[in-house]
């Protein structure tokens, strides 16, 4: 059998396999700086380990290796099933797997060291910004080259979000870290004051809807109705909230600079705009729940559809969550508390990071042609993370409105009833909450990176035929 | 009067049998339940806010006056009879999807006698202190969530996996219900009616 007559599902294996492993790493180092804001002392004193250097460690580990290679694992998959063709490039494709390793293990060296250009989820200096665009454009060229060339003429819903992903990530990247070097692991922002906090959050909030909105959503469409084992409940409504969804994200990003130096009118222009993503948000979300309603007899046995019922409901709340924190006189509240915090996590554990969890447990037993080892650890698996979920964003929600409160109380005469000191200590009992709720949702992942090697332990990698041309239809 | 309440933690399964047996209208199922369950939150916080206050780290104990703590109690307790209603009705329009076909009111039932354990709870404002309130607090959410689940297949009339289902949904109603309650709260404290601090 040649090449030509299979799926490539080698570097979708692996990518599927540093997925669990990065997210291992992302999440324990998660918990490790929720412990030090709750137990300071756990700083060490030691620069590299403090939480101000390993807080981006944190969110480039979770959102770019985690999120990152469950994005390039799920979307090489899902391109060659329903475009009926291998990928274009073998050897391209390779590269953008060991390209993006070197990417992550760069930032985990360079992150700790303190090397950082300091814009919130670009934190990594110019030679790495450059070397993440060529990766970033080696995969558009495998991604959409096997589009081009396939062998079924329509192109799934699916497809369209994983291709306006790639897109516009490759733009905001491009433009955001554009910065005038000055030694090799230095270099100045291109765009001077207000531009450049407009640009950071024009990127920042995009990084947001593209990568971990509209990517994960190309995820949900395939390995949703694929699970449930139903078609998608309207495909109108997929290809119209996309539509909505790629209008409407890319003006959110000012309600980040809410009652900053950014003009007034750009500010309300932010706001009007995210409160109207509300509308294609839920579009989706209807959609996938819609989509598993219809399963509902499935359930008993498959605790993977309850991970991704579990995860749309997520998406729903946070993307309901979102507009309203964008509104000015909540934002006046809200921004700079564990709000927004808790809000991030409710987005990031609850909708990203079960809903790649829910297609790993599909995809890993048909790319190693084996049954999943137990059930019954995915139902444990499914439990200690939607209770970590909760604990994590009741905590951040009372802390929150704690915090608001208290940095705005202020004495008859004026002056603040608060120093700021006194609102930290009143988060203490939070803090180990959010610790706990994080210990929790790492442990569920834990058990499924046993219950997923248990699987795959001695197995011979699948090979994925392709189907023969099927018939006009 | 509230003679649902004790079943609900000894025998849940069995006590939502039995209030589904009652048939209550929703008038009736506020006035034996809602609005005295209701009243035990506000009006243990107005005490508690104002006559004990609470105490961050090792600072002078924080009270309020008495003005903003009757105003907050009486949004408090409209809010929380609102939001019964909003939930029973979100569960009554999402019903037809999950294959119940209720009465409105059945659906209010349903939530009105959920939320019991968050009601109970509210006792603890009189003395108000953090820790013990942010333990409790989980422990009682903890067990509304069970009291959903194991109430959405008996009062709804549907397959316990179709109930996981729709108890998953109406969940994700709350949370979305109380964000836009955490949302409304920050407008209104926003727009001047923030809460008043005496200092003594």
């Amino acid at each position: 059998m040649t090449d030509q007559q299979t799926y490539n599902y080698t570097v979708v294996r692996q990518f599927a396999i540093m997925t669990i492993i990065w997210g291992i790493v992302g999440m324990l180092v998660g918990v490790l700086i929720a412990a030090q804001l709750a137990w300071p002392v756990l700083n060490f004193d030691i620069p590299w380990l403090t939480f101000s250097r390993l807080r981006p460690l944190h969110t480039n580990a979770v959102i770019f290796a985690f999120g990152g290679s469950a994005l390039f694992a799920t979307s090489y998959y899902v391109v060659q099933r329903t475009c009926h063709v291998r990928l274009i490039s073998d050897k391209l494709a390779a590269f953008t797997f060991w390209g993006w390793q070197l990417i992550i293990l760069l930032a985990a060296i360079t992150l700790p060291l303190g090397i950082t250009t300091s814009k919130e989820y670009a934190e990594l200096e110019w030679p790495i910004d450059i070397l993440i665009a060529v990766v970033w454009v080696a995969y558009a060229i495998v991604f959409f080259g096997t589009i081009v060339k396939r062998r079924v003429k329509h192109i799934y819903v699916a497809n369209w979000f994983y291709g306006a992903f790639i897109i516009t990530i490759a733009i905001l990247h491009i433009v955001n870290s554009a910065a005038i070097p000055v030694t090799l692991t230095k270099s100045y922002s291109a765009y001077a004051g207000v531009q450049d906090a407009m640009v950071q959050w024009w990127y920042g909030h995009n990084a947001v809807g593209f990568f971990l909105t509209a990517g994960f959503l190309g995820m949900m469409y395939y390995f949703v109705p694929k699970q449930a084992g139903r078609p998608v409940y309207s495909y109108r409504l997929s290809v119209v909230h996309f539509w909505a969804l790629i209008f409407t994200y890319i003006w959110a990003g000012p309600h980040h600079l809410h009652y900053t130096a950014l003009p007034d009118w750009a500010q309300s222009l932010g706001m009007v705009m995210s409160l109207i993503l509300l509308a294609p948000s839920w579009g989706g979300m209807i959609n996938g729940i819609m989509t598993l309603s219809g399963a509902w007899e499935k359930l008993r046995t498959d605790p993977v559809l309850r991970l991704l019922i579990v995860s749309i409901s997520f998406y729903g709340m946070s993307t309901f969550e979102g507009p309203m924190m964008s509104i000015k006189t909540v934002n006046a509240l809200s921004h700079y508390t564990d709000w927004t915090i808790g809000h991030v996590h409710s987005g990031a554990l609850g909708w990203v990071a079960l809903v790649s969890m829910g297609s790993l447990y599909y995809l890993i037993p048909r790319l190693f042609n084996r049954e999943l080892y137990s059930l019954k650890l995915v139902e444990v698996h499914f439990w200690t993370s939607t209770i970590g979920i909760v604990l994590y964003i009741a905590s951040m929600w009372v802390a929150g409105i704690m915090q608001g409160l208290m940095w705005r109380a202020t004495n008859p005469d004026g002056t603040l009833t608060y120093s700021f000191v006194e609102s930290v200590q009143a988060m203490h009992p939070y803090f180990i909450v959010r610790f706990l709720g994080g210990a929790f949702f790492l442990f569920g992942t834990l058990v499924m990176a046993w219950n997923i090697w248990k699987t795959i332990a001695g197995a011979k990698p699948a090979v994925g035929i392709i189907p023969a041309p099927a018939a006009a239809h | 009067m509230l003679r649902h309440v004790w079943g609900l933690f000894v025998n849940p399964k069995r006590e939502w049998e039995s209030i589904r047996a009652d048939e209550c209208t929703i008038g009736k199922c506020y006035a034996v339940h809602v609005l005295v369950l209701a009243a035990v939150p506000a009006i243990s916080g107005f005490i508690g806010t104002t006559q004990f206050g609470w105490q961050i780290g090792a600072g002078d104990p924080v009270k309020l006056t008495v003005e903003s703590a009757a105003t907050i109690a009486v949004f408090y307790y409209l809010a929380m009879l609102v939001g019964v209603y909003a939930i029973g009705y979100m569960i009554h329009w999402m019903g037809s999807t999950y294959g119940a076909n209720v009465p409105l009111s059945q659906s209010v039932v349903l939530a009105a006698y959920t939320a019991t354990p968050l009601f109970l709870i509210g006792i603890m404002e009189l003395y108000p202190v953090l820790w013990v309130n942010l333990v409790v607090g989980v422990v009682a959410l903890a067990y509304t969530v069970y009291l959903l689940y194991t109430g959405v297949p008996i009062m709804m009339g549907i397959s316990e996996d179709r109930g996981f289902l729709f108890s998953s949904a109406v969940m994700a109603v709350g949370l979305v219900a109380f964000v836009a309650l955490l949302a409304v709260t920050a407008i209104l404290w926003g727009m001047g009616l923030e809460p008043q601090f005496t200092n003594g």
